[in-house]
């Protein structure tokens, strides 16, 4: 439990507060309905200029040649950027937090990895004249076998998306190409229970669609410095981005946001104001870029599509005794964030339940489709969706009330989790209840008395035998320490081992003696690390 | 190069600047061309517009009804009088673009869009054009297959005859997002009976071609028969015969061949 230190932060947060079940007015909420919230492109700054970008119409090709002579000399336009003329054109989102390697640049220079990725920005007098100027811009492609399935990209001989990582996968902590979770031995379990149901989910990249689309206006300013009006989602985030690319110390920028126009995760990206504030430096005059709707639609970065296979096995009485899931995450080109959302889907495997043989292989993956970011509960939205299909399938096969069958399965206090660590204020039990209640669906007493906090940890806290499959016993746990870890102990990294399985929902076992969490943690990003 | 934007106090002026001017693009409400010029469109150096009230009059009652070419979707909708023609117009995207979209624009309106128009297509609609070699009234049909040479000219009204009973027009607009998605398809039925035989049936259909067209061989086999199930079964079978659709983001070709006989056949049984 959080300990406020109340002696020291008196004033740091109400304790009395009466919030749920009142009416409370949105501080932002007078501006919108008056109209009267600026926005960043309610600045007209005098002598602003408009940038465009030129985009690849290959999914995937080599740059033979880019001929700019006539677009140069297209009328108002002031200045033509290439990928050369961006002081670090590699970057990628989350290296501000020392997590993947840069592989995205801000202009294409050599290849192109998908349809629409910027190749040049034309910062022009008028939005039209940029426009006029796209279309006298010559580029000589040499297209390229491209890959489109996020299983075909991973096949020995598919085309190599993204050089940074030429197996087509996210590599985590320099060795794994994907997320692996494993908990107790479910092809064991599968090979006993009494039904297995596989099944496989599709989802599809959804789109964002906020009513502003993404943009930013830059200007120069005293002292060497450029203000940025900005429609980012993630501002410090997004100077900082900023700061690394065009390599300039992040206090150079003044980043002026707040007021969003719909983000939902479609502006982490900070993908107009690198370039913005480079038209901005190169041009001395303010500079505005800002996507088009069909920009944001095709372009614009959305939800990744994820492709998840789940075998379940179950025993006639309704348990739930083995999970086994592959999820392939189509990051589209560069990385961005889905190498995040890998992670959070292996942390969230099997869902709210406790299954005592969980397996788990999550891969972030390239192809050459637009590349995918960060949308609302990203990495678990999806799985959730197929565990609860499956769940309601599962329920089906063994003639079960699907209510039931989900408090039946569902976690409670003081269980192992699949990763480790025990199932701490889990409430899963009282929301089926809450909710077949206010539906009026009828389920039996003995499940209108179950509680999350009844009948948890005993056996079912213990964690059971593991068998490392070849691929982990190569690896040694250094290898997932970054710069900033301390030396790991052995006995911090792996939980103790209690020698004989206890057999799915076998005679209780007594809970392992020390929590072997809370001393030394264990984070997907950074390895272990010691609190 | 910056845009020009002419706007005349009459429409025979305005046909004569768009007939003068390859690049000019005459502007009803907006919805099209404005989009178009946001989006990078620089085939439209000059927009005309017009102010002439004949544009936007409505002839609603008598047997044979008159659209000016500027009326809107939401006044069509405000007419008590088209009655028929309100299911088609609240098919058209949300209360803004109803508001500034024409019965003219919507002539031009690519796929998915151009609802109202498969409906005026299954009327046996005239359009009434003014160009550089005067004024003269087209069939829809006629229209519609030279549309992409119709640039020079400007559109004035669109008539058409009210269908004797209210049950003899049918419309339907299958869309994945309701109200305001595109069109997956679009299905428009004129169905006149006479003696208990229909006479005279007109199917059309929006996003079965590059642009809306009439499904001949299902109207051939209505044709002289009474509606009845196994005319409907004929008619639906022969739905796709003489079609083209393509791919697009919300549907395929394939699907669209697939599911326009089932939807029709629901059109004329009068099925949800």
């Amino acid at each position: 439990m959080l300990e406020l230190r109340k002696d020291i932060f008196a004033d740091e947060r109400d304790d009395n507060l009466k919030e749920i079940g009142k009416g409370t007015q949105r501080q932002d909420m007078l501006g919108h309905v008056t109209g009267t919230s600026s926005y960043f492109n309610d600045h007209k700054l005098q002598g602003m200029l408009h940038l465009k970008v030129v985009r690849s119409t290959h999914s995937h090709a080599r740059i033979r040649r880019i001929d700019t002579a006539d677009a140069e000399r297209s009328a108002g336009v002031r200045r033509i950027i290439r990928g050369s003329d961006v002081p670090r054109n590699l970057n990628t989102l989350l290296s501000l937090i020392n997590f993947g390697k840069d592989d995205e640049p801000s202009l294409a220079v050599d290849k192109v990895r998908y349809k629409g990725e910027p190749i040049l920005a034309i910062v022009a007098d008028s939005e039209r004249e940029a426009f006029e100027a796209i279309t006298k811009v010559r580029i000589d492609y040499e297209p390229l076998p491209a890959v489109f399935d996020v299983e075909d990209a991973l096949k020995a001989g598919a085309p190599v998306v993204n050089d940074t990582y030429p197996k087509n996968a996210f590599i985590y902590h320099d060795v794994y190409d994907h997320q692996k979770l494993r908990f107790g031995d479910a092809d064991a379990a599968l090979a006993t229970a009494d039904h297995v149901l596989e099944q496989r989910y599709q989802m599809s990249p959804i789109e964002h669609a906020p009513t502003e689309t993404n943009g930013s206006i830059a200007a120069p300013d005293t002292n060497g410095r450029y203000v940025v009006y900005t429609s980012t989602q993630a501002l410090f985030f997004s100077v900082d981005t900023c700061a690394k690319i065009l390599d300039v110390p992040s206090n150079t920028f003044h980043f002026i946001g707040g007021t969003v126009g719909g983000g939902f995760g479609g502006k982490v990206d900070t993908l107009t104001e690198p370039l913005c504030i480079l038209g901005a430096m190169l041009t001395g005059r303010p500079v505005r870029y800002v996507f088009g709707r069909e920009e944001e639609m095709q372009y614009g970065p959305p939800r990744g599509a994820e492709r998840i296979y789940i075998k379940d096995g179950v025993m006639r009485d309704g348990r739930v005794v083995a999970r086994k899931v592959r999820a392939y995450f189509d990051s589209g080109a560069y990385t961005r964030l889905s190498s995040y959302a890998a992670v959070k889907c292996a942390a969230h495997l099997p869902g709210p339940y406790t299954i005592p043989n969980v397996y788990g292989d999550v891969y972030c993956v390239f192809t050459n489709r637009t590349p995918a970011t960060a949308m609302r509960g990203f990495g678990v939205t999806a799985m959730d969706f197929a565990i609860e299909c499956q769940m309601d399938k599962l329920a089906n096969l063994v003639g079960m009330d699907p209510m039931e069958f989900r408090i039946l399965n569902a976690y409670r206090d003081g269980d192992m989790k699949a990763h480790r660590r025990e199932a701490k204020n889990t409430a899963l039990i009282e929301c089926v209840q809450i909710a077949a209640e206010k539906a009026k669906w009828p389920i039996r007493d003995e499940f209108k008395r179950a509680s999350s906090r009844k009948d948890g940890g005993g056996s079912r806290a213990a964690i059971p035998r593991t068998p490392a499959d070849a691929y982990a016993a190569t690896t040694a746990p250094a290898q997932q320490r970054t710069t900033y870890d301390r030396l790991p102990t052995a006995a911090l990294h792996e939980p103790p081992r209690e020698p004989p399985p206890p057999a799915p929902p076998s005679p209780p076992s007594p809970r392992p003696a020390s929590p072997s969490h809370g001393a030394g943690r264990f984070s997907s990003v950074f390895g272990t690390r010691r609190r | 190069m910056t845009v020009t934007v002419k706007t005349f106090t009459s429409s025979s002026e305005a046909a004569a600047a768009l007939s003068s001017d390859r690049n000019a693009r005459y502007l009803g409400g907006g919805t099209l061309v404005m989009r178009a010029l946001n989006e990078g469109d620089i085939s439209i150096s000059t927009v005309v517009r017009a102010n002439d009230h004949a544009l936007t009059r409505i002839d609603p009652s008598g047997p044979r009804i008159t659209l000016g070419a500027g009326v809107t979707f939401a006044r069509i909708l405000g007419e008590r009088d088209l009655a028929f023609l309100h299911a088609p117009a609240r098919s058209i995207g949300g209360p803004a673009v109803r508001n500034m979209g024409t019965v003219g624009g919507n002539l031009f309106a690519p796929n998915p869009y151009g609802d109202f128009t498969v409906a005026l297509l299954a009327l046996d609609a005239t359009v009434a054009l003014q160009g550089g070699f005067g004024s003269r009234d087209i069939p829809i049909e006629e229209f519609l297959q030279s549309r992409e040479r119709q640039a020079g000219t400007l559109v004035m009204s669109v008539s058409c005859t009210r269908p004797t009973r209210a049950e003899a027009f049918r419309y339907r607009k299958i869309a994945r997002i309701k109200p305001k998605g595109g069109s997956v398809i679009t299905l428009a039925a004129h169905l006149p009976i006479s003696g208990g035989r229909i006479a005279g049936a007109r199917i059309a259909l929006g996003s079965m071609a590059p642009t809306q067209i009439r499904a001949r061989a299902a109207e051939r086999a209505l044709e002289g028969r009474s509606l009845d199930a196994a005319t409907v079964a004929a008619a639906a079978s022969a739905a796709a015969e003489g079609t083209s659709p393509s791919d697009n983001a919300l549907g395929s070709a394939w699907y669209r061949r697939e599911i326009v006989g089932v939807h029709l056949r629901r059109l004329l049984l009068g099925q949800e």
